[in-house]
């Protein structure tokens, strides 16, 4: 009974609906109509479930998703033809035929980011219609393919089918829900809240959308083969028909976009509106209409979805406190555990290198936008085992720096080095494979996210094995918990990360960017907008990690904090290095004062510290 | 000149200020500084019209402005520099600069002699004209948010954070224009994390804590009062990171 | 030769008409990232209302535009205001999902008010053709061609040199930043959206001419403009009358030298090719990153 009660409810909740489905031909045998009704459910579910995984999880909206429908019928049609089989037995094939469709498709237009996926999706399914119109050596064209009926005895009606979809739609359920469980399922939800931080953190963006389209194809590519078996007719305007990828989107709308079972509740619901329309206010002509308004009034006032809606409905009946204070919490943290890296499949040079030697090579880049050069021939080295700050007038160049080191632009000119290997031309995610990590400067957390997924999501190497471990449970889990136990934010680890406080999301930033192991890390301005209880815990937990052997590369104006924890300072003017050395060194040098920190700066006699502040600003202060 | 009373606002449910009072004097150089997540910046959005008060009034010279729309606003002669991000990237300096006259668009006279003056006091809205503003720095962005502000020639500017990721030399160009304003007769209200800094800059100071008021004062009271280190800076004098040994 | 340059010239001009159709579409896109799916739509709409007008007043489909445009300015406003502005700030792909919704109801009542069936409208110089040379130019392509150059050419001038079109930009770039100087955001993208919206009075009334239509014809409409705009680069108006041109040649070559069921295919096979190698489109620009 205890481990009933742990399964969540709403397992529970669709488990009983399963058994009393499982039931119900078994109840009531010899009414047609009925099952011929609950078996199409089955089947919009199917496909509003499979939709899910990349309009959902990932965000990319398919509007022409019901062309995968299409496709598993016409292949199993025409092999059943061909071949002389049943087309049952082929559906599966129905099923491969809409993956490596999606992945094409997939690999030409999932590229990018952005809008023209959407785009395409449709014009697909238009170009699959033509495409079987004039095919009509393949498909006979606008005739159609005429199958033969099922090979059962008539009494048995639609109960084979209603089996049939039924076990289809479990099936499609539980990928589903396991595919959310992974750190793939991760990576989607990331891509969908944040792509270009995503790659950021190892996800590689382009290969992840492709397979989940892929992945979204296929149980709607075999229920497709069943589906013309179940209609025994298939026609180019019938299988590649636009209402049904309607159908399918308003579904897992109302249903609940992103969800589990909402895309299952959604295609009930959607399923038995259809039909009351059908029989009550005549023609299909009437449901476009119907459809249309669906959707317009879904979006515009239920645009989360039922079970979401119900979801945040209960949360604020039973609500739970908890403490986001940046004040509570500061107290206690784990101390720094770093975990060895995976050996890269193809690394190169002798691993755990000596201190001192050159990790990260920045050599004579370059990045202009438009008329202006942001980044000009700069050249950087960061030594193993070292904090390195880069400091400079705002405009420097030096987040650019960062963008074209880590992958989210590409440089015009030079080469960047990291460990031995040019990554200049190498995808983001490929570089923070090899162990380069990064924050922002504005925090870009995954803000849906819990706290703990978004420490979860990040991948240190591109093996299937790490892509699809664990998410939830397991060692990946296990790991993140412990990231966020050293930033001293365990606590929050169910919480939804854009909950916290500014300074605490940079915390999980930092712990996020642990989670790939690196052996460079990044950090664009940690200390911004953070106060100093927060700001304490950050430099120990910075040191503690380079103690470990962490590599750090820190861009940053608040002066002190830079003199007192890094070492060698890089001063950066218009778009170049002008000044490199000891902390101590930086500070008394002519030319970084001129360029950099003002008159100001000088050291004031008996006063060996320096001040934060500009001329002006002194002035008033006297 | 600019006074709140017992304003209450916030994003979706919740409130983040709870019952603020505040007054600004004319020509005075109001800062207000205060922890993370204060409401500072929230103050001046209700101000400038970007969010509505759930509860109590802002009034300018006496004149209710709390449920005005944000080009009202503008009008009575208060205009805002946001935290970040308030360009048009894909339009060039001089547009940008130009927009912030939408208001005075139909005098074109008056257009053109504002938009000479605010070349001769903001030098980089001349210097790079054509250039889109999203590939300026972030210190050159400041500047031309500033001079867009100034196209209305404003009673009243808030400035939200105008030290935020700026380098000390691009700071000290930014806070000689606002003593410039100042000595011009505007009134500056602005928001700064950096306490030293902005009291530095300020007549007088405002502390914020829990979305409400703590202390008010001239900037030196404010500076040397023995609450604010040990509420805001951790028992330190400055904005300080923990140090080595 | 004759053959293959009557077949461009052709596509040239259909090709403009294309431009003229695609350009409201990438304007509501550029400016505020909506992808207006109800836009092939509001096309059919134009079309089904102009061909109403000249069945039952005679006026020239084309001319009726002048009544066509302004109506459709309004209702665009209407729509902006009553719908589209309330999912402001949520994501692209609601905008799509809502446009797309729009479009079948107008679709749904266009097929209960005027039936399903094939219309057209055909003034007395469809059959006609201005001759150059070997080159024959039918008169309806020409009108359409140069009525739709001419609002191009408006719509170009309103943007970059007026006040209203400064305004629109501002706003599409940045909202909170329009507010900030005085620029109403809501009416600003309404006045974008009605102006997107007014491009498809002329588009339709020449629409009416040159094809035959009916309610679901929007699906094939939508999707060639949105292949036109994906093609071009999403929201660049110079991509767009690229993407127009290619597709208007793809058409017209297609159907000259292979057969007209395939013409619409070879489009999209163009499109696939291109993104295969510019997955951003012609025209599609990168901006810098931390610059948006």
């Amino acid at each position: 009974m205890n481990r009933l009660r742990a399964v969540p409810r709403a397992h529970l909740a669709a488990g009983l609906c399963l058994v009393a489905l499982l039931l119900y031909p078994v109840v009531n045998p010899w009414q047609p109509y009925p099952q011929a009704v609950m078996l199409l459910g089955f089947l919009l579910a199917i496909q509003a479930s499979s939709w899910n995984i990349i309009a959902g999880y990932a965000g990319y909206i398919s509007l022409g998703h019901s062309m995968f429908l299409g496709l598993g019928s016409y292949t199993a049609g025409i092999l059943a033809l061909r071949w002389g089989v049943n087309p049952l037995w082929v559906a599966p094939i129905g099923g491969v035929t809409a993956v490596v469709a999606a992945v094409l498709i997939g690999s030409v237009v999932l590229r990018t980011r952005g809008h023209a996926f959407v785009i395409i999706t449709i014009a697909m399914l238009l170009a699959a219609q033509i495409l079987a119109i004039n095919s009509k050596s393949l498909t006979q064209g606008s005739d159609g393919i005429t199958l033969d009926l099922p090979f059962w005895d008539r009494d048995f009606q639609n109960i084979p089918f209603y089996y049939l979809f039924l076990v289809l739609l479990v099936l499609t359920v539980l990928f589903s829900a396991w595919l959310r469980s992974t750190k793939f399922g991760t990576g989607l939800v990331a891509i969908r809240e944040d792509e270009g931080k995503a790659a950021s953190i190892g996800v590689n963006t382009t290969r992840f959308k492709i397979v989940a389209y892929g992945a979204s194809a296929f149980f709607i590519g075999t229920a497709g083969g069943v589906y013309a078996y179940y209609l025994t007719f298939i026609n180019p305007v019938g299988s590649f028909a636009i209402l049904g990828s309607v159908t399918i989107v308003l579904a897992a709308l109302a249903g609940g976009r992103g969800t589990l079972y909402g895309p299952v509740l959604g295609a009930f619901i959607v399923n038995l509106v259809s039909e009351a329309a059908t029989v009550y206010g005549g023609g299909s002509q009437s449901r476009v209409l119907l459809f249309g308004f669906a959707l317009v009034l879904v979006v515009l006032f239920l645009p989360r979805g039922i079970l979401p809606t119900v979801e945040a409905w209960w949360r604020r009946r039973h609500p739970v406190d908890v403490e986001y204070t940046d004040q509570a919490g500061a107290l206690a943290r784990a101390p720094v555990t770093t975990r060895e890296r995976a050996p890269a499949p193809a690394a190169t040079g002798p691993e755990g290198a000596a201190e001192g030697e050159i990790l990260l090579d920045v050599r004579g880049v370059s990045k202009r936008f438009g008329g202006l050069t942001a980044v000009d021939d700069a050249r950087l080295t960061v030594r193993r085992g070292t904090i390195t700050a880069l400091i400079g007038p705002n405009g420097s160049g030096k987040t650019t720096l960062f963008n074209l080191i880590s992958g989210g632009m590409a440089a015009d000119s030079g080469e960047i080095w990291f460990g031995g290997r040019r990554i200049d031309a190498m995808r983001p995610w490929e570089r923070a494979h090899l162990g380069l990590g990064r924050t922002y400067q504005v925090t870009r957390l995954f803000k849906e996210m819990t706290v703990q997924e978004n420490v979860v999501a990040p991948l240190p190497d591109s093996r299937p094995r790490t892509m699809f471990a664990g998410g939830v449970h397991g060692h990946e889990a296990a790991r993140a918990r412990e990231l966020l136990d050293i930033v001293g934010l365990g606590r929050l680890a169910g919480e939804r990360a854009g909950a916290l406080s500014y300074g605490q999301q940079k915390l999980v930033e930092l712990a996020q960017v642990l989670m790939l192991e690196p052996k460079l890390i990044l950090l664009d301005e940690p200390a911004g907008g953070v106060n100093p209880s927060l700001l304490g815990r950050l430099t120990e937990v910075i040191r503690e990690l380079n103690d470990d052997g962490v590599t750090f590369l820190i861009v940053e104006h608040n002066i002190p904090l830079v003199l007192d924890l890094c070492d060698p300072v890089v001063v950066f003017s218009h778009g170049t290095p002008i000044a490199e050395g000891p902390p101590g060194r930086i500070r008394e040098d002519p030319l970084v004062l001129d360029a950099y920190l003002g008159d100001d700066w000088r050291p004031a006699a008996g006063d060996g510290g320096p001040r934060t502040q500009g001329a002006a600003t002194r002035e008033a202060v006297q | 000149m600019l006074s709140l009373n017992g304003v209450f606002a916030g994003y979706g449910g919740g409130s983040v200020l709870q019952g603020v009072d505040l007054e600004c004097g004319k020509q005075s150089i109001t800062c207000i500084v205060g922890p993370n997540g204060a409401g500072k910046s929230t103050v001046l959005r209700v101000i400038s019209g970007l969010l509505r008060p759930s509860k109590g009034e802002v009034s300018m010279d006496g004149e209710p402005i709390g449920h005005h729309a944000p080009d009202e606003i503008l009008r009575k002669g208060i205009t805002q520099v946001p935290q970040s991000h308030a360009l048009f990237p894909a339009m060039s300096v001089h547009e940008n600069v130009l927009m912030g006259g939408y208001l005075i668009r139909k005098d074109r006279k008056l257009l053109r002699e504002r938009l000479d003056r605010v070349k001769d006091r903001v030098p980089i809205v001349a210097a790079r004209a054509q250039e889109h503003a999203g590939n300026l720095s972030g210190g050159q962005r400041r500047m031309v948010e500033i001079a867009r502000c100034l196209m209305l020639d404003p009673k009243v500017i808030l400035l939200d954070e105008p030290s935020l990721g700026l380098d000390p030399r691009s700071l000290a160009g930014v806070a000689d224009l606002i003593h410039e304003l100042h000595q011009a007769g505007t009134t500056v209200l602005l928001v700064e994390q950096n306490v030293r800094l902005g009291l530095g800059l300020a007549t007088h100071g405002v502390v914020m804590e829990g979305g409400k008021v703590r202390l008010t004062g001239t900037a030196a009271e404010i500076r040397d009062h023995p609450e604010i280190s040990s509420l805001y800076l951790g028992g330190g004098a400055g904005p300080r990171v923990a140090s080595g040994p | 030769m004759t053959h293959l340059v009557q077949a461009i010239t052709l596509g040239l001009l259909i090709g403009g008409v294309y431009a003229l159709m695609a350009s409201g579409l990438t304007l509501i896109f550029g400016v505020m990232r909506i992808i207006n799916i109800a836009q092939g739509a509001f096309l059919v709409l134009v079309a089904m209302l102009t061909w109403w007008l000249w069945h039952e007043t005679g006026i020239d489909p084309i001319l009726a535009s002048v009544v066509t445009t302004p109506l459709m300015f309004g209702f665009g406003w209407v729509v902006y205001r009553l719908m589209i502005s309330r999912i402001r700030g949520s994501s692209a792909s609601m905008s799509v999902l809502l446009t797309f919704g729009f479009a079948l109801v107008i679709e749904g009542v266009l097929n209960v008010v005027a039936g399903n069936k094939f219309r057209s409208a055909t003034p007395s110089y469809f059959e006609e053709s201005f001759r150059v040379g070997e080159i024959s130019l039918p008169k309806a392509q020409v009108f359409g061609f140069l009525a739709a150059m001419a609002v191009l050419g408006a719509l170009y001038f309103v943007l970059t040199r007026t006040w209203t079109g400064r305004a629109i930009r501002a706003a599409t770039q940045n909202p909170s930043g329009a507010a900030l100087v005085g620029v109403g955001a809501t009416g600003t993208a309404a006045l974008a959206f009605a102006i997107g919206s007014a491009t498809t009075g002329v588009g339709g009334s020449i629409l009416s001419v040159l094809y035959p239509f009916f309610p679901a014809s929007h699906y094939d409409w939508i999707s060639r403009l949105l292949g036109i705009v994906v093609l071009g680069g999403m929201g660049s108006l110079p991509g767009a009358l690229a993407g127009a041109a290619i597709l208007g040649l793809a058409e017209t070559l297609t159907a000259t030298y292979g057969s007209l069921g395939w013409s619409t295919l070879v489009f999209y096979v163009v499109i696939m090719a291109v993104l295969l190698i510019r997955p951003q489109g012609l025209f599609g620009a990168k901006l810098r990153e931390d610059a948006v």
